[in-house]
């Protein structure tokens, strides 16, 4: 059993890819770090992809973004991320969702004063962002340096977007397992929500001969009336503590 | 271990979704597993809330047999809190132990079923139905890739239900998804025609829609247009109307 054999890439590459995923998945499973899950990713970006440099920017609730993790503490690969956080191809890979391949920092004229010659002096040519997405929204984004000249090949595009991808989910799948029980708990109370006032609005819609648009709207507009909770009143008419018939009447609009 | 969390993440991220929904979760949970089709369904208290993802015909089948019997793998899984295997489900140990489950999932076209529960720790959201069309027994290596799959799809649901609003289903896990609103509008309904509790009133859903070899969906359907009612006395239906299936 060849759990990548699917991935089209070159054997040592896939090699290199799997380890990488492996390492990660044994993150996940063990005390579960993000920040090292991320720079293990880095690490292999720079290890796996003809890159020099790697880090991971991640969006702060604030929506800015912050350097997490970096293939590379030297200080001005570091201050090459932070930087971005005002402007750079991260931010502009941030802000549209869209990756960002083979940038030639050369060609940029000025589009970001500030990264662009700190970038060339650091001995970068080339560029390369890749957004981790979630829900159609970016949380974060991949950033490559490229010292060589000449085009990344799409296949080290690919494998990277994959390792940016894999990352995601295992930030996710971390971040839901922490929350479990309030998530849970969320979620029985919406899924019983619904039970109680489905249920309800049959006993309403049958005890007061009304379609069941009707039948919620009276329930809803007796729980407002009476300051109540919609679920807590729903129960009470499902459980039959409180008779169909005696909600307030719905008003007609004027 | 890390083996197979590798492989499912690969294969989730695949679907080219940092968070994969419902239907990826069941189609990878099959593919993982070496199975026909595999279903979501959450519960809690025992009871069944919804369907999240019926993965295939035939998967959807089972889990709406599970709600409409009340019995059946995923729910064993959930109440025992562990793996429930069935190799044979025509054989005759299924039948007592599922008597109403095992001849209908029969004919729905599985002859293997397994149940796994969804869980976090001691968040219990659901359980994974797994069904084969041949016989037989879950590999030992099926078993363990069923099992880690079984928790990555727990905290991929948490995740999805992350986002969402107090008081609501997350977006994502309801798309798709199959609450039975109309379920229990039409439990109460009956309640008021027979006057008893909204409970009370699913079992005679549940025993008409067995009694007329109809889904407990189609039943409930009839009661909502006020095809069909029911009457406080034993066991009857009055009105008009008979429940067949397709009949709007």
């Amino acid at each position: 059993m060849s759990p990548i054999s699917r991935i089209g890439v070159a054997m040592t590459r896939e090699a290199l890819l799997l380890h990488t995923l492996v390492e990660l998945a044994d993150n996940l499973v063990d005390d579960f770090d993000v920040i090292d899950v991320l720079t293990v990713l880095s690490d292999r970006c720079v290890d796996t992809l003809d890159v020099a440099a790697a880090g991971v920017m991640l969006a702060s609730p604030a929506g800015d973004l912050q350097v997490v993790a970096s293939s590379n503490e030297a200080m001005r690969v570091l201050e090459l991320f932070q930087l971005q956080a005002d402007e750079g191809p991260c931010v502009d890979c941030f802000n549209d969702g869209g990756a960002i391949v083979n940038l030639e920092l050369s060609t940029t004229d000025g589009r970001w004063p500030r990264f662009t010659p700190l970038a060339l002096a650091g001995g970068f040519h080339s560029v390369h962002c890749l957004p981790m997405r979630l829900r159609g929204r970016t949380i974060g984004a991949l950033n490559m340096f490229r010292s060589d000249r000449g085009a990344l090949e799409d296949a080290d595009v690919q494998a990277a977007q994959g390792l940016a991808d894999v990352a995601t989910i295992a930030i996710l799948q971390h971040q839901a397992a922490l929350n479990a029980q309030a998530l849970n708990d969320q979620l029985n109370f919406a899924l019983t929500s619904r039970v109680l006032i489905e249920q309800a609005k049959g006993k309403i819609s049958e005890a007061c001969h009304v379609d069941m648009v009707v039948a919620f709207q009276r329930l809803r507009n007796h729980a407002r009336n009476h300051n109540l909770g919609l679920t807590e009143l729903a129960r009470g008419v499902a459980e039959g503590a409180v008779n169909p018939i005696a909600l307030d009447p719905l008003k007609t609009r004027r | 271990m890390e083996e197979r969390l590798t492989r499912i993440l690969l294969l989730l991220s695949e679907g080219g979704e940092a968070l994969p929904g419902p239907t990826r979760l069941c189609q990878v949970a099959a593919e993982v597993t070496a199975m026909d089709g595999a279903g979501l369904v959450l519960l809690s208290d025992g009871r069944f809330q919804g369907v999240l993802c019926g993965g295939d015909v035939v998967s959807e089948t089972l889990a709406e047999l599970e709600f409409a019997l009340g019995e059946g793998p995923c729910l064993d899984a959930w109440a025992l809190d562990g793996p429930v295997f069935e190799p044979d489900l025509a054989s005759p140990f299924p039948y007592g132990r599922w008597p109403a489950f095992a001849p209908a999932g029969t004919d729905a076209g599985a002859r293997a079923v397994f149940g796994f529960p969804v869980h976090v720790g001691a968040a219990r959201l659901g359980a994974i139905g797994l069904y084969r069309d041949q016989t037989g027994p879950l590999g030992d290596e099926q078993h363990a890739d069923a099992l880690v799959m079984a928790d990555v799809v727990a905290r991929a649901i948490l995740s999805l239900q992350a986002g969402a609003a107090l008081g609501t289903v997350g977006a994502e896990l309801a798309t798709g998804a199959n609450f039975q609103a109309v379920v229990h509008q039409a439990s109460g309904m009956v309640s008021v025609q027979v006057g008893e509790g909204v409970g009370d009133a699913l079992v005679r859903l549940r025993a008409h829609a067995y009694g007329t070899d109809c889904t407990i969906t189609e039943v409930a359907t009839e009661v909502v247009a006020r095809r069909l009612r029911f009457d406080p006395l034993e066991g009857e239906e009055t009105g008009g109307g008979v429940p067949l299936p397709g009949v709007r």
